[in-house]
C-alpha cells in the first residue's frame, strides 16, 4: 500500500536528480519513506535517493516496491506548478499509480521490478579528502570543464581544492580556497573523472544550495545533497577514469 | 576440457550492448585454444606466417578482442600458471588426442576426403607454445589490454578476481570457473555471433550467456562444495570421473545428503587424490600481486605492427583499420566501474 501527497518542487527535484543517471529505477516504499538506488548500464556511476516520509505531507507506505519510468514519470510531475501538492496512491489491484495534481488525474503504468537490474552494489570507499561547495559554483565548474575537454581532474593540494581540464588544444583550471568553499576537510588526492557523467549529474544537482564532494586519489567521487531541508537526500558515486601509465 | 555439468545452469542469453562497461577475467587459454580449433582453412590448415608459424590465436585475439573492445566490453586475459601436478595425467592424454588426431588429419588430407572431414580431425591438433603464449601476451599489451598470469589454473584465477570484485565476470567456456566460486560467468564472448554446428553445415547465433553461481546453487539446493562433488563424479580436468554418472545423476545422489565419499564407497569406486582435487577447487592457488586496479591503455599501433605485420606477415592495412577501431574505443576503456570498489549492499 502506498499513499502520499508531496510538494511538486521536491519530488520533480528529486525524481530529475535519479534521472540523471538512470532512466528506469526500482522504488522501495517503506513506512519511514521511499527510497530507490541504481547504477548506469555501464556500471560507472550509481545514484540513490531517499526520501523520508517527513518531506511528505501525508505519508501511508507498507513495504512493496515499483518500478518506475522516469523519463515517463518526470514529464507528468513537470506538469504541475513547483507549489502544487502531487498526490501518489498505487493502485492494488492494476498495480499502476495514480497521480493526482492540479485538477489533472494520471495513471502511470509502472514497470515490473523484477525485470529491472537489482540494486547495485555500494561501492565501500575511503575517501579522505571533501569540500563543501554552492551548487552554482559547482554547475559553473562543470561547464568550464566541458569546454575544452571531455574529461576533468578534481583534486586537493596544500589545502586548496582545484579543478583542471585539459583538452587537445585548451586548458581550464579552478582553484578554491578554504575561503571560497563552504567547509573543506583537506587531504592530497587527485582523480580524474568522466565529463559526460559529471554534466549529467550538474543536470542533477537542479537548485540545491549545497553540494558535498567526497575525494580520493584514483577513486570513485561522492557527489551528495540535500532537498527539502534534509529530508530528501541525493546521492551519486562516479566511478574515476583510470588512465594506464 | 572442463567439467560436463552444463546441464544444471540456467544460462541467461544476453547482448553484447548490454555489457557493455563490464569488466570480464577471460582464460586466456580456453580462448586461444577456441582461436586455434576455429580460424583454420576449409581443409583444417591453421593460418601460418611465411615461416610456417600458426598465427590463428593472433588474427582472434586481434579482431575479436578489437570487436568486444569496441563493444565497450573491458576484458582482461589470465593465462596459465602452473598445472596443478594431478593434472599431469590429462596433459598426457590430450597429448596423444592430438597425435592421433594429426595422424586422422593427414591421412583424411591424403586420401581425398572432403574439407569438412579434414576439418574436424585438424580441430582438435590445436598446441599452444611458450612462444604463441608470448606473442600472444605481447599482442594484448601492445593493444592496451591488460594480462594477468595465474598462480596455477587461469579458471582458478579468473574466479578469483571475480570473487574480489576487481572484475564482474570470469568469462570461459567451461563451467570449472563456476567450481572455482565466481560469482558471475559470462559464456560465448570468444566466439560470439555465428556459430557452425560441427559436421553439419547449419550455422546457429550465438549470443553471451551469462550464469549466476548463487542463483543456481539455490535453484539446485545445494552447496558449492555439492556443486564440486558432481563435478568430480562426472569428470574433470583431474579425474574422469565414474562411468555412468552424468551431471543429472550426480545431482540426485548429492541430494540425498551423501558425500563423496559414501557415494563412492556405496558404488564400490574410488577417485585417485580425491581430497587433493576437491581442495584445489575449493582454495587453488592464485596470484594475489597483480596490479590492480586494473588499467586499460591505448593501444601502440608500431607495436601491433611490428609484431603482426613484420614479424608474422599480416595485411598492414588491415591490423591499421583494427587499431583505428581499438583507439575509438580505448576513450571508454579508461573508464572505471563501481564494482572495482563495491561490497554488496
Amino acid at each position: 500500500m502506498f499513499k502520499a501527497i508531496i510538494n511538486a518542487g521536491t519530488l520533480h527535484d528529486a525524481i530529475k536528480a535519479m534521472s540523471a543517471v538512470v532512466d528506469e529505477a526500482r522504488f522501495e516504499i517503506a513506512s519511514e519513506g521511499f527510497s530507490a538506488r541504481a547504477v548506469d548500464p555501464a556500471n560507472a556511476a550509481m545514484v540513490s535517493l531517499d526520501i523520508s516520509k517527513d518531506a511528505f505531507v501525508l505519508f501511508e507506505g507498507t513495504d512493496g516496491e515499483i518500478g518506475v519510468d522516469l523519463g515517463r514519470f518526470t514529464e507528468i510531475i513537470g506538469m504541475a506548478d513547483k507549489n502544487d501538492e502531487i498526490e501518489l496512491a498505487l493502485d492494488p489491484d492494476t498495480h499502476k499509480l495514480d497521480i493526482s495534481m492540479g485538477g489533472f488525474s494520471y495513471t502511470l503504468s509502472l514497470l515490473d521490478p523484477s525485470t529491472l537490474r537489482n540494486a547495485p552494489m555500494v561501492p565501500a570507499l575511503d575517501l579522505p579528502a571533501g569540500i563543501t561547495v554552492s551548487g552554482s559554483v559547482f554547475k559553473r565548474m562543470i561547464k568550464a570543464a566541458e569546454m575544452v575537454s571531455d574529461h576533468t581532474s578534481f583534486g586537493v593540494h596544500d589545502g586548496v581544492f582545484f579543478m583542471e581540464a585539459t583538452g587537445d588544444s585548451d586548458q581550464v583550471r579552478l582553484d578554491l580556497t578554504s575561503s571560497d568553499l563552504i567547509a573543506i576537510t583537506p587531504a592530497d588526492v587527485r582523480s580524474l573523472y568522466s565529463l559526460d557523467y559529471l554534466g549529467d549529474i550538474s543536470k542533477g544537482v537542479g537548485g540545491a544550495g549545497e553540494i558535498d564532494i567526497h575525494l580520493g586519489r584514483d577513486l570513485p567521487v561522492v557527489i551528495q545533497f540535500e532537498l527539502s531541508n534534509g529530508d530528501c537526500k541525493v546521492k551519486y558515486v562516479l566511478a574515476p577514469r583510470i588512465e594506464s601509465d | 576440457m572442463g567439467s560436463d555439468i552444463g546441464d544444471l545452469f540456467t544460462r541467461r542469453e544476453t547482448e553484447l550492448t548490454e555489457l557493455r562497461g563490464q569488466t570480464v577475467a577471460i582464460d586466456a587459454y580456453n580462448t586461444i585454444y577456441q582461436f586455434l580449433s576455429s580460424i583454420r582453412q576449409r581443409d583444417g590448415t591453421p593460418l601460418k606466417d611465411s615461416r610456417g608459424r600458426v598465427t590463428s590465436h593472433l588474427s582472434g585475439l586481434l579482431y575479436r578482442t578489437t570487436n568486444l573492445a569496441h563493444a565497450g566490453l573491458k576484458l582482461v586475459f589470465v593465462f596459465d600458471g602452473i598445472p596443478p601436478d594431478f593434472k599431469a595425467e590429462t596433459i598426457e592424454k590430450r597429448k596423444e588426442v592430438r597425435k592421433t588426431a594429426d595422424m586422422e588429419w593427414k591421412k583424411a588430407l591424403a586420401s581425398g576426403k572432403t574439407d569438412e572431414e579434414a576439418f574436424t580431425y585438424a580441430q582438435a591438433t590445436s598446441r599452444l607454445d611458450s612462444t604463441m603464449v608470448a606473442d600472444a601476451m605481447l599482442l594484448l599489451e601492445s593493444m592496451g589490454i591488460p594480462t594477468v598470469v595465474a598462480a596455477s589454473e587461469g579458471e582458478a584465477q579468473a574466479a578469483y578476481m571475480a570473487g574480489n570484485g576487481d572484475v564482474r565476470f570470469a568469462g570461459s567456456q567451461d563451467y570449472d570457473s563456476l567450481l572455482f566460486g565466481a560469482p558471475l560467468v559470462v559464456r560465448n564472448l570468444a566466439v560470439g555471433g555465428r556459430r557452425k554446428l560441427p559436421k553439419k553445415n547449419i550455422y546457429v547465433e550465438v549470443k553471451p550467456e551469462i550464469i549466476e553461481l548463487q542463483t543456481d546453487l539455490d535453484r539446485l539446493g545445494i552447496t558449492r562444495e555439492q556443486l564440486i562433488d558432481i563435478a568430480i563424479l562426472t569428470g574433470t580436468d583431474y579425474d574422469p570421473g565414474i562411468r555412468g554418472i552424468g551431471a543429472k545423476k550426480g545431482l540426485s545422489l548429492v541430494r540425498k545428503g551423501k558425500t563423496i565419499e559414501e557415494i563412492l564407497s556405496e558404488l564400490n569406486e574410488s577417485i585417485d587424490g580425491l581430497s587433493e582435487i576437491k581442495e584445489f577447487f575449493l582454495h587453488p592457488d592464485v596470484a594475489t600481486d597483480y596490479s590492480r586496479p586494473l588499467r586499460w591503455g591505448k593501444p601502440d599501433e608500431s607495436k601491433v605492427v611490428a609484431l603482426l605485420c613484420d614479424e608474422h606477415d599480416f595485411s598492414e592495412a588491415r591490423v591499421t583499420k583494427a587499431i583505428e577501431r581499438l583507439l575509438a574505443s580505448s576513450d571508454a576503456m579508461g573508464q572505471s566501474t563501481l564494482d572495482m570498489w563495491s561490497v554488496r549492499g
